[in-house]
């Protein structure tokens, strides 16, 4: 499932370059600015992580990105391309908060939705995608692929729509707290398993989170967000060597780099305040 | 979700989804058979019991007050000695029944569709769809009538007017009541509007959908009826044998009218509920408490 590397970024390094982003609101006649001046550049193949305090805007950025709202100052390209004609394209895929599958559908024909709309890019054929079936054996699905969404746990539900994320092959995905609903154990076992796939894969990930140990465990960077208005405080690099199992998290460097998010976070909760 | 050999796991799961049934769905047999739940008499006796009192009450009544309501014995011969009749009008009153309603619903459900995309028509028809549904429409069933004559036209627009509201509510209803993060999958892969329609607004509108029939299928055959009664000259149907059987004092004609209607009101409803049973499978609202 490797991106074909006819996708547009042979013409720009960077897979998502957000530049002097702003997005605000109108509450009743005074403007409250949601992000103000937001800028990341996020290389081919990076895993991102967005943490910072509730409100600080990490949902706006990546709705920003997927084309679901419109910004009001500044630029948002994923490949070279405006994030309209990155849509068309199919080029963007979304994993949202809570699973959101057709409850009508069975998990095979929600991992098909992606493949059964907007046809026309998947016509050309620049690109390939996977046999769904095939996708479902490899998130560890085979065996419900004619279940009904209802009747899987939660867990397997938020596999099933990675899975439906992964089935175009789209260069990049955004994924926003998508196990933010589950329960520690799953949330674990979700985590290292979207690790071996994504390392497998190496798609460029903007991925939002609460969960400091989950940024550091996923990502090459963690962005640091903090609010009033939603900006970019810190970016951290992560430098713990891949793959990545579950000893990393006992590690002196993983420690560190926990110690760290958390101060700038407090920071960032402060200024908040 | 995997089951151990041996270990009966099967017998305690629900037989659709394989997890543990909070609930018994079905009765078990002293052998460990299934049965259907409607075979458990703590379902169906209540409704039994109910009924055969309500018989036995009306039967009383009725022998000492036999100008009040007829007794049943009355009723049921009037029905197997003129069955030919009831059949024919029985006919005439659903077919005006369900061609108002599938045009009421029709047209509701069109409308709907234009007014969940576009707000200034929602904003622009919503409060005539109110007044209509406000106003008693008995009041203008006069003017049809003499707008269009006796034939059956007023009574499928009374049918469908009486519909038109309930339907049109239900269907906007179902149709914004997709869930908004499948929209925002749906919508980062640039899925067209007819796309996003056919796949996720119109099948999430089914529960609504198929609750707004189960209101209205019923409703149109008081509406065919109430139409039979104003349209005064019409010589078919059940409304009109009801209104002619009324100015001779013919009790049993009324209530053997009545009864047909009321069997034809449960047929029409029990269709609904098992045409929602197959179309919503995956919706609790299908499952047989329902």
């Amino acid at each position: 499932m490797e991106p074909k590397t006819s996708t547009p970024s042979d013409q720009a390094d960077s897979a998502l370059v957000i530049d002097g982003v702003y997005k605000g609101y109108y509450s009743g006649a005074a403007h409250v600015s949601v992000i103000e001046d937001v800028s990341l550049v996020a290389p081919r193949g990076q895993f991102v992580t967005v943490i910072g305090p509730s409100g600080c805007g990490k949902t706006t950025l990546l709705r920003i990105v997927a084309g679901l709202l419109d910004v009001e100052r500044g630029t948002v390209s994923i490949f070279g391309e405006s994030v309209r004609r990155a849509s068309a394209a199919k080029h963007i895929g979304l994993v949202p908060q809570s699973p959101a599958l057709l409850p009508w559908r069975t998990v095979l024909d929600n991992v098909r939705l992606p493949l059964q709309v907007n046809k026309k890019p998947d016509s050309d054929g620049s690109r390939s995608h996977a046999d769904p079936t095939a996708v479902l054996k490899s998130f560890g699905l085979g065996r419900v692929v004619n279940r009904r969404p209802a009747q899987l746990s939660g867990g397997m539900q938020h596999r099933v729509a990675i899975a439906r994320a992964f089935v175009f092959d789209p260069p990049i995905l955004l994924m926003d707290e998508p196990f933010a609903a589950v329960d520690e154990l799953t949330r674990e076992m979700l985590r290292h398993e979207l690790l071996s796939i994504w390392q497998a894969n190496k798609k460029t990930v903007l991925f939002v989170t609460h969960s400091i140990s989950e940024a550091i465990l996923l990502s090459d960077v963690v962005v640091i967000m903090s609010s009033n208005p939603g900006t970019i405080q810190k970016v951290i690099p992560v430098g713990l060597p891949r793959p990545r199992d579950d000893l990393v998290e006992n590690t002196k460097e993983f420690h560190e780099l926990e110690r760290q998010i958390r101060l700038e976070l407090r920071d960032s909760w402060r200024g908040a305040k | 979700m995997s089951e151990l050999p041996g270990s009966g796991l099967d017998e305690r799961t629900n037989a659709h989804s394989g997890l543990p049934a909070l609930e018994p769905a079905a009765a078990t047999t002293p052998r460990g058979r299934t049965m259907p739940a409607w075979t458990r008499p703590s379902l169906w006796l209540p409704p039994v019991v109910a009924f055969a009192l309500l018989a036995v009450g009306w039967q009383l009544y009725a022998m000492h007050n036999p100008f009040v309501i007829p007794t049943i014995p009355k009723i049921f011969h009037e029905l197997t000695s003129h069955s030919g009749l009831y059949f024919r009008n029985a006919m005439t009153t659903l077919k005006e029944a369900l061609v108002g309603a599938a045009l009421g619903m029709g047209i509701a459900f069109l409308l709907a569709v234009v007014m969940s995309y576009v707000r200034i028509v929602e904003r622009a028809v919503l409060p005539l769809a109110v007044i209509l549904n406000v106003t008693p429409i008995i009041a203008i069933a006069p003017a049809l009538v003499v707008a269009f004559g006796f034939g059956p036209t007023p009574k499928y627009i009374i049918t469908a007017v009486l519909v038109f509201f309930p339907f049109l509510i239900n269907s906007l209803t179902g149709l914004r009541s997709a869930d908004p993060l499948a929209l925002d999958v749906l919508k980062t892969l640039n899925a067209s509007r007819t796309e996003i329609l056919w796949r996720l607004r119109l099948p999430s509108s089914l529960p609504f959908l198929c609750a707004g029939a189960r209101i209205c299928v019923p409703l149109s055959l008081i509406g065919a009826v109430v139409a039979e009664f104003v349209a005064a000259g019409q010589t078919n149907g059940l409304g009109t044998v009801i209104v002619a059987a009324a100015s001779l004092s013919d009790l049993p004609t009324i209530y053997a009218s009545v009864v047909i209607l009321a069997i034809m009101g449960i047929a029409l409803f029990v269709i609904v509920v098992l045409v929602q049973r197959r179309l919503l499978a995956w919706h609790s609202s299908a499952t047989p408490t329902n």
